[in-house]
């Protein structure tokens, strides 16, 4: 059997079925983590406990004792989400040597579906930033072409999905942190609709935006993992109390060949404008006739407020950031710099355990919300976030998903972008309305480049529609074999 | 004081004179870019929109329930006392 080349859904049935035991499937991607990371750089940590909760899954499994949904599977989580006794360094030197009192409800969940955590993946230093070059543990490099990033946020998350060294994992998103590194890497992201899945031990970044989901090989996959994270968490007072649908009956088998009649999906011309690579909008476009194949009715509608989304975001999130990262602060996290008061212990401190993104971004949030700024920035950018959310819901009465490119070109080289911040936040440009809105949206893949680098497409539905995406990313699955694609060790 | 100097005093971050100078710049650009903003048409009829889920406040009963032990908790504090976080003199 070829672990690495089956799907987490297939990987689930196999060891329901007794012909892979947990433990050997565990130590299975330990071992390839063991080969291939000193290259990928896609892990922080790695757990030693996970050979041990495996063996404790085949011992209950083997006793006829009732087993969790995703008994045995090994899964990865992005190391800014707190796992108990596990070190959580969100990236960064102020969190070096963190260990988490508490496991993150969505952690909590996994494991009670007796799931794995084999290890803590790689990320920009507290989610900033769309490369993982930003990470204090070192860039991840993407297993597509090392010379080049995985993306980020979540790009460790990405990297080890695609490299075969996990068969699925979890990331967060902000502006783009799963969408990004999962069309960079080639691999299915779903960034679920704000308040789908609970934030409770997520580290926060930006508390209106960030959102927990699956990172994986196939939507199939997405929606397993779904099925285990989603719902209401009363430790999370954002999380949404709304029905939860049937995820995995949003992949079922359909009848016919126009599984999608009845789907309108509206391509949108903003999302085709300058700055669009010419072969990532040829993959799209290509794409929207499979999916008009299928039965789908493509429309066309208008984002008009599209343009002002990247400068929204970079008031937003820094204010966001600038708020919820004070409380490093010496006192309570690890990481103290020597100093004579407590003043310039928080001073110190804060210089020496952030890295400069990170610093830039405080600092612009801290700028944005001061006094005499508050009214230019952070609440004319809540006005122009209004008109971002009505673009969607004035789209939505005529539409049910919005299909464009996830990113405007595929994964760019290392270190290309470091010295031009407003370059490298571009790279968000098409994901970053859907966090300002709330709304959900999925990455799949849907071509390659000539120079063999994955290429995604993105799709958006209305809030709490995470199965209409499913259903329709699915049916795309079904139809093309991009998502099987895997880089060449 | 620069804005720069002010923003970075504000947050509690001290920056040498270089660093000073590097993120002036680099804020410079972006503060360029955010005002684009400027040019978006919100008149008074437009309600800013500060969250995703515009949902009235969550509430819960006041019922005592068990939380994070103190000794978990102080573990990754760098000085305490066993009891309370310990910091250096609040005055010289």
């Amino acid at each position: 059997m070829e672990l690495e080349t089956l799907t987490a859904s297939e990987i689930v049935k196999h060891l329901s079925t007794g012909e892979l035991s947990a433990v050997e499937c565990t130590r299975f991607y330990l071992d390839r983590i063991k080969s291939f990371d000193g290259q990928l750089n896609s892990f922080i940590s790695v757990s030693e406990l996970a050979i041990e909760t495996a063996e404790k899954i085949d011992v209950k499994r083997a006793a006829g004792k009732p087993v969790g949904q995703l008994a045995g599977l090994p899964i990865a989580i992005k190391d800014g989400i707190c796992t108990a006794g596990l070190r959580t360094t969100a990236g960064s030197k102020m969190l070096e040597d963190f260990v988490p009192p508490y496991d993150a409800t969505i952690v909590s969940r996994l494991n009670d579906a007796d799931a794995i955590v084999i290890g803590k993946t790689n990320m920009d230093e507290f989610a900033m930033g769309s490369s993982t070059e930003n990470s204090f543990f070192g860039v991840a490099k993407n297993p597509w072409n090392e010379q080049h990033v995985p993306g980020g946020s979540s790009g460790g998350s990405a990297a080890c999905v695609a490299g075969g060294l996990a068969p699925v994992a979890i990331g967060s998103d902000t502006g783009g942190s799963i969408r990004q590194p999962a069309a960079f890497c080639g691999i299915t992201g779903l960034k679920p609709t704000y308040g789908r899945v609970s934030r409770y031990g997520l580290i926060a970044f930006a508390s209106s935006l960030d959102q927990i989901g699956p990172m994986t090989s196939t939507v199939e996959d997405a929606a397993l993992i779904m099925s285990v994270i989603a719902g209401h968490d009363s430790r999370d007072s954002t999380s949404a109390k709304n029905e939860l649908p049937d995820f995995l009956n949003s992949i079922a088998d359909t009848v016919g060949s126009k599984p999608l009649a009845g789907i309108r999906i509206g391509v949108c011309q903003e999302h085709f404008e300058a700055g669009l690579d010419s072969e990532v909008e040829s993959a799209v476009r290509e794409s929207t006739k499979v999916f008009e194949a299928l039965g789908a009715e493509i429309k066309h509608v208008r984002l008009p407020n599209t343009k002002f989304a990247v400068a929204t975001y970079y008031v937003v999130a820094p204010c966001e950031a600038s708020s919820n990262l004070s409380r490093y602060d010496g006192v309570r996290y690890t990481h103290r710099a020597a100093a004579e008061d407590l003043e310039q212990m928080y001073c110190e401190t804060r210089a020496e355990g952030f890295g400069e993104e990170v610093k830039k971004r405080i600092m612009l949030g801290t700028h944005a919300l001061s006094s005499g700024y508050y009214d230019a920035y952070y609440l004319k950018a809540s006005k122009v976030r209004r008109l971002i959310k009505q673009d969607y819901d004035l789209a939505f009465e005529s539409v049910d998903l919005i299909l464009g490119p996830t990113t405007p070109t595929p994964a760019f080289e290392i270190g290309q972008h470091s010295q031009d911040p407003l370059a490298m936040y571009l790279a968000d440009i098409y994901t970053v309305s859907a966090n300002l809105a709330g709304v959900p949206a999925i990455s799949i893949p849907c071509g390659l480049s000539g120079s063999g680098l994955p290429i995604g497409l993105q799709l958006q539905a209305r809030s709490f529609e995470e199965a209409t995406l499913l259903k329709t990313a699915h049916q795309f699955q079904q139809a093309t074999d991009w998502h099987q694609r895997r880089p060449q060790a | 004081m620069s804005e720069i100097d002010k923003a970075a005093r504000l947050a509690r971050i001290r920056l040498n004179e270089s660093e000073l100078e590097e993120s002036a710049k680099q804020l410079e650009k972006i503060l360029d870019y955010i005002s684009q903003l400027e040019s978006a048409e919100t008149d008074d009829s437009v309600e800013p929109f500060f969250g995703a889920i515009e949902s009235v406040n969550a509430i819960r009963s006041d019922e005592v329930s068990p939380s994070q032990p103190r000794e978990a908790v102080l573990k990754n504090a760098p000085d305490t006392d066993g009891e309370f976080y310990v910091v250096p003199p609040v005055f010289k």
